[in-house]
């Protein structure tokens, strides 16, 4: 796994580490965390730095791990014998998992003051396994400490999670996700547009081979083109013939969508000055000529036209009948 | 690090500490023994983190060299691997060497083996032998101790305090108390002068003392006991057996042991143990057997069992009886496991009702003490 | 059946420890023979001998250093119960070669029906089938012959070992009537003791006896044992019956799919209500408690927990099954719920173990205890038990559906 310091998860969860580093330097440790936000937003590896900090012998300015120290090697390598983590075993954290964590809850440290339990993806936790944990948060002993992290706290015992202090991890910003693809070799033509369709930048990353994500770029752009130079009932026909074939679950055409609202997006952001945002930058010459011929409340009309197909598509509109009618409203102001 | 060693020596240890080394576990580090060679001498230590047991072979004994230390240093190597390669080697001396990163030469004669070992610095760090508590006790003493509170721990995790010992010493004392709620141990021990002052509450996992009894060898006539924050750590010549400590409170079981009562009955142990020993023979299958009994007139007590299988099982023992007459029911396995622990000639029993704990003592032991609960019948 | 005379046979092994283990070690063929808990030590009891041993005077629950007297060469083993239960297995499919309706009644005994498969002459067919045990398993049986299980039962009785023993109901008044009741199958020591209050002393009065003294000495199995006593006996030969003995259940489907958890917890509590009194009836104790949950889906999962002390109170049953139910229930629409109670043992194998933390609620009851004690020392045991011992309608169910569902396997 990638361990991140305490500075670069700064950059990329400033509220959560400011509330980390204010309890750390107070002294103010709960019993128990619960770590949630989307999937990529550092939970993991905030909770593997926050341990550090609990345990490490050379602390910075009283919050930071100095990431050299035996200790913090040690939780690298999973040395530590007074940290745990638990993962999913398959699908689900077993019972036998938290029952390895109730008799290690039952002892005392082995060498320090603190335990430190992760639980990763809490939610995952059987209904009996959720249970025994929740028997421990009742009643701590000593200085143990729990950090739960979950992607989806809507699938938590509203018992277990009255219990914990709740953290919540925030998308990570657009431009840090952008500047980090670029970095890894991700073309800043591309750049934009894939972090724009994910949070993560792993799976952001991993867009750069998605044929069908290449090819529905092509196709959206290609549409943009025929409704500026063509007939309406060219577009029609170019739906019919090209765009369905394409965009055929839900998912597909709701990822359309948002990217024929990226571009209109993008207009919107040529005719306000703020180039440097937008997420097509290859075509910025396109936009701008586009950006003369619309006013700002025909942009705003065909917006809230997308949004609206967008709604609708959650209401299982038939999608060629959707498409059609979003069409006509685009082509025609 | 580089040194010399009685290859006899070294397969003694590591036979030691391999006992304590975890089969299983989530930390790598723990598969290995973490040798350190030091001025003094070799060190060997196993842990799984519950239980670490450290082995030190000293420089010289009895005159006679036993380690010749060229270099101080330590590493950890994978035990099992290391446990064989040791048992291999042909000559009764072993060179073990340690070269650039973690490489660890092995050589006795013309045999030699290389091993990567582990950083020495990510094996868990055990507490230092001058810990904040420390006295010393008889190892004989220390065993029976042992022997007489261990049996009656819990072995259910619903409460996981009581899978321990409670020990607590004051007043220069050391009591011992284990109870799985159905029955309670308690053995008293006098402590040496020097540890007067000594106050100190502990809960020793019922596990690690099982393994202590056997590694506590006889020739150790006394045995240091330190007790740090999180460890007890028992200090034999040349071994250490580490063992981490229970976390939480023990309940308070002084006031649950009644001091007055109504009935006493006074039994020969070992006629007893072996009438309620029949009686419970056809307890099988993992069946909690229950034993009646009753106080006939004239100083005798009726011990009786019923099994389908078989029907009832009577038998009659002759005791001194004062006080009310009694009905009570047990269980066998309890009263034979208390009755063994005391291992008296003589036993009394106190009874203060059918449905209320009793006490079994010995007069000529007065340090020991056992409890049990009735079982109510329908 | 009414209408036609059944045959029904009772298959009775001879001292079966002992005798397997001679199956199992011919040496010990024709050798006096004990087993005993601790053979190594001269304590311990006999549980068990062979005739050889019985011939000296050895009996069973008789001290091994008394029956050592008694007999000094006589070789004693250990029980090796996965024997006994391996050999029992073999001959129950043995008989069952002959007939479906076989009824093992205990590890070494049981009943069959073989009405419809006599060929020739029932002695013949009880011949074949103890020849066949006798060579095939190496093991001694005795068979009782009767148009009933009573009567099968008194006649394997009657001669032991290899004895065949034909009681028709004809013979009842010249053979059974002479005898006291406590030699009656059925009829232990307590209840000859309240026989004799009433003035019936052998089983000829009791066939005579009148039933409502009876109905108030013994209640209805009073009544029973008189039919008994008469060589009537309409019980039939069930192959489950030994099913219905190890557990007691009862499940009900919803009316609706249902997520509401206290109309479910209802329901369960009205599980363990027809439970606890069936198991009251039947005076027996539950030591397991298992729940059974069908999903919408038809997925059916049961869970069980074993239990400290065997329980029958309806709030104990409930307690174990809710928690049970919350532990395992995984939120979805439940189709049907039941409750089972396992591992029963009669009342009198029924204890609970004391708890120090917690005894001192029911030492109160000590005050009560003792006033029992001593009304049963004055008038004897039965005067009085905790609550009136009463049958308990609740334990109907009105479906037909009230077999234990779970033993079905």
């Amino acid at each position: 796994m990638m361990t991140k310091t305490w500075d670069l998860l700064e950059k990329q969860q400033p509220v959560v580490m400011r509330m980390l580093k204010n309890m750390l330097q107070r002294d103010r440790i709960a019993h128990a965390y619960l770590f949630e936000g989307m999937k990529g937003t550092g939970k993991r590896e905030t909770a593997i730095v926050f341990s550090k900090a609990i345990f490490c012998e050379n602390l910075q300015d009283g919050y930071k791990p100095c990431e050299a120290c035996v200790s913090c090697k040690r939780i690298d390598n999973r040395n530590n014998p007074d940290l745990h983590i638990i993962e999913p075993d398959g699908a689900s954290i077993k019972i036998d998992q938290i029952r390895y964590l109730q008799q290690e809850f039952s002892k005392k440290a082995v060498e320090s003051e603190h335990k430190v339990y992760i639980v990763v993806d809490a939610d995952k936790m059987t209904v009996n396994a959720a249970n025994s944990l929740l028997k421990f948060l009742e009643e701590p002993d000593g200085d143990t400490i729990a950090i739960l992290i979950t992607e989806q706290i809507q699938k938590i015992l509203p018992t277990i999670l009255s219990r914990c202090q709740l953290i919540s991890f925030q998308p990570l910003p657009k431009d840090e996700i952008i500047q980090q693809l670029i970095e890894m070799g991700i073309s800043p033509d591309d750049a934009p547009l894939f972090a724009h369709l994910t949070n993560n930048i792993d799976e952001a990353y991993a867009l750069k081979d998605d044929e069908w994500l290449l090819q529905a770029r092509k196709l959206v752009l290609k549409l943009n083109e025929i409704m500026d130079y063509r007939q309406f009932m060219d577009t029609l026909l170019y739906i019919q013939t090209d765009w369905l074939p394409h965009f055929k679950t839900r998912e597909e055409v709701d990822k359309g969508l948002d990217m024929l609202l990226y571009m209109y997006r993008d207009i919107l952001a040529v005719q306000l000055n703020h180039e440097d945002r937008i997420v097509y930058p290859h075509q910025l010459e396109t936009w701008k000529r586009k950006a003369l011929h619309l006013t700002p409340v025909q942009l705003a009309q065909k917006i809230s036209a997308i949004l609206e197909a967008k709604k609708r598509l959650n209401a299982n509109v038939n999608s060629a009948l959707l498409m059609e009618q979003l069409a006509v409203k685009l082509q025609e102001g | 690090m580089r040194f010399f060693i009685q290859k006899e020596r070294l397969i003694k240890s590591v036979q030691d500490v391999i006992k304590a080394v975890a089969v299983r576990t989530t930390i790598p580090i723990l598969i290995g023994i973490k040798i350190d060679a030091d001025e003094n001498g070799v060190s060997l230590t196993g842990s799984d983190s519950d239980i670490s047991i450290r082995s030190f072979i000293p420089k010289e004994e009895n005159d006679e060299e036993i380690v010749e230390i060229v270099e101080t240093g330590s590493i950890v190597l994978q035990a099992r691997f290391f446990s064989e390669v040791v048992k291999k080697l042909p000559e009764s001396i072993v060179e073990i060497r340690l070269e650039d990163q973690f490489k660890t030469v092995i050589s006795s004669g013309n045999a030699e083996f290389v091993i990567h070992g582990l950083d020495p610095e990510e094996y868990p760090r055990l507490p230092q032998v001058e810990g904040d508590t420390h006295f010393s006790i008889r190892s004989d003493l220390l065993k029976t101790l042992i022997k007489q509170t261990v049996f009656a721990v819990s072995t259910s995790e619903t409460r996981p305090i009581l899978t321990g010992v409670h020990w607590t010493i004051q007043n220069q004392e050391l009591l011992a108390v284990a109870t799985d709620s159905h029955r309670l141990a308690q053995k008293k021990v006098l402590l040496e002068p020097a540890s007067s002052g000594l106050e100190k509450d502990i809960v020793i996992p019922g596990k690690s003392l099982n393994e202590l009894i056997k590694v506590i060898d006889e020739s150790d006539e006394t045995i240091e006991i330190v007790i740090t924050d999180n460890q007890i750590l028992f200090k034999a010549e040349n071994l250490l057996f580490y063992s981490r400590l229970l976390e939480g409170k023990y309940p308070e079981t002084s006031r649950l042991i009644p001091t007055n009562w109504e009935t006493s009955v006074t039994l020969d142990a070992k006629d007893f143990l072996q009438a309620v020993d029949r009686a419970s023979l056809l307890a099988r299958e993992g069946k909690n057997n229950v034993i009646k009994f009753s106080i006939e007139e004239d100083g005798i007590v009726k011990i009786s069992s019923y099994t389908p299988e078989i029907g009832t099982v009577e038998e009659k023992v002759r005791g001194q009886i004062k006080g009310d007459e009694i009905k009570i029911s047990f269980s066998a396995k309890y009263m034979i496991d208390a009755l063994r622990a005391i291992d008296g000639t003589e036993v009394t029993i106190y009874f203060t009702g059918p449905l209320r704990p009793f006490i079994i003592k010995t007069d000529h032991d007065e340090s020991i003490l056992q409890l049990l609960l009735p079982v109510r019948t329908y | 059946m009414p209408g036609r005379a059944r045959i029904i046979f009772h298959i009775d092994m001879n001292s079966f420890y002992a005798s397997v283990e001679m199956a199992y070690d011919p040496v010990l063929k024709g050798k006096p023979l004990a087993i005993a808990g601790n053979p190594e030590e001269r304590r311990g009891i006999i549980v068990t001998c062979s005739y050889e041993a019985r011939r000296f005077g050895v009996k069973t629950t008789m001290p091994v250093w008394e029956a050592k007297k008694l007999c000094p060469q006589l070789i004693i083993r250990k029980p090796n119960f996965d024997r006994y239960r391996a050999m029992s297995k073999k001959i129950f499919a043995l008989l069952r070669e002959y007939t479906d309706l076989v009824e093992p009644a205990s590890i070494d005994e049981g009943y069959m029906d073989v009405t419809d498969h006599v060929t020739d002459h029932p002695v013949r067919m009880a011949q074949q089938i103890q020849q066949r045990i006798l060579k095939e398993l190496d093991l001694p049986c005795s068979i009782g012959i009767g148009p009933n299980k009573f009567l099968a039962k008194t006649a394997s009785d009657m001669k032991k070992p290899l004895g065949i023993t034909v009681l028709r109901k004809r013979d009842v008044p010249q053979i059974l009537w002479p005898l006291p009741t406590g030699e009656m199958y059925g009829v232990g020591k307590k209840t000859a003791e309240k026989l004799k209050q009433i003035g019936i002393l052998t089983i000829g009065d009791l066939a005579k006896g009148n039933d409502i003294q009876l109905r108030n000495a013994l209640g209805i199995n009073g009544i029973r044992l008189k039919e008994w006593a008469n060589g009537n006996d309409h019980r039939p030969v069930n192959p489950e019956a030994i099913y219905d003995f190890k557990s007691i259940g009862n499940s009900t489907t919803l009316a609706k799919d249902t997520v509401d958890q206290t109309f479910l917890l209802n329901t369960l509590q009205n599980l363990a209500k027809t439970v606890s009194a069936r198991m009251q009836n039947k005076e027996v104790f539950a030591t397991t408690i298992s729940i059974t949950i069908r999903y919408n889906d038809r997925t059916t999962w049961t869970r069980s927990q074993k239990l400290e002390n065997p329980i029958q109170e309806m709030a104990d049953v409930y307690a174990v099954s809710k928690q049970l139910f919350l532990k395992h229930w995984n939120g979805k629409p439940v189709r049907l719920l039941g409750i089972t109670g396992q591992d029963l043992v009669d009342k009198d194998q029924a204890f609970e173990q004391l708890n120090l933390f917690t005894y001192q609620e029911i030492a109160k009851q000590e005050p009560l205890l003792e006033t029992i004690e001593q009304l049963k020392d004055k008038y004897g045991e039965d005067i009085i038990t905790k609550g009136v011992k009463k049958y308990r309608p609740e334990g109907q169910t009105d479906t037909g559906f009230n077999k234990d569902f779970l033993m079905k396997k």
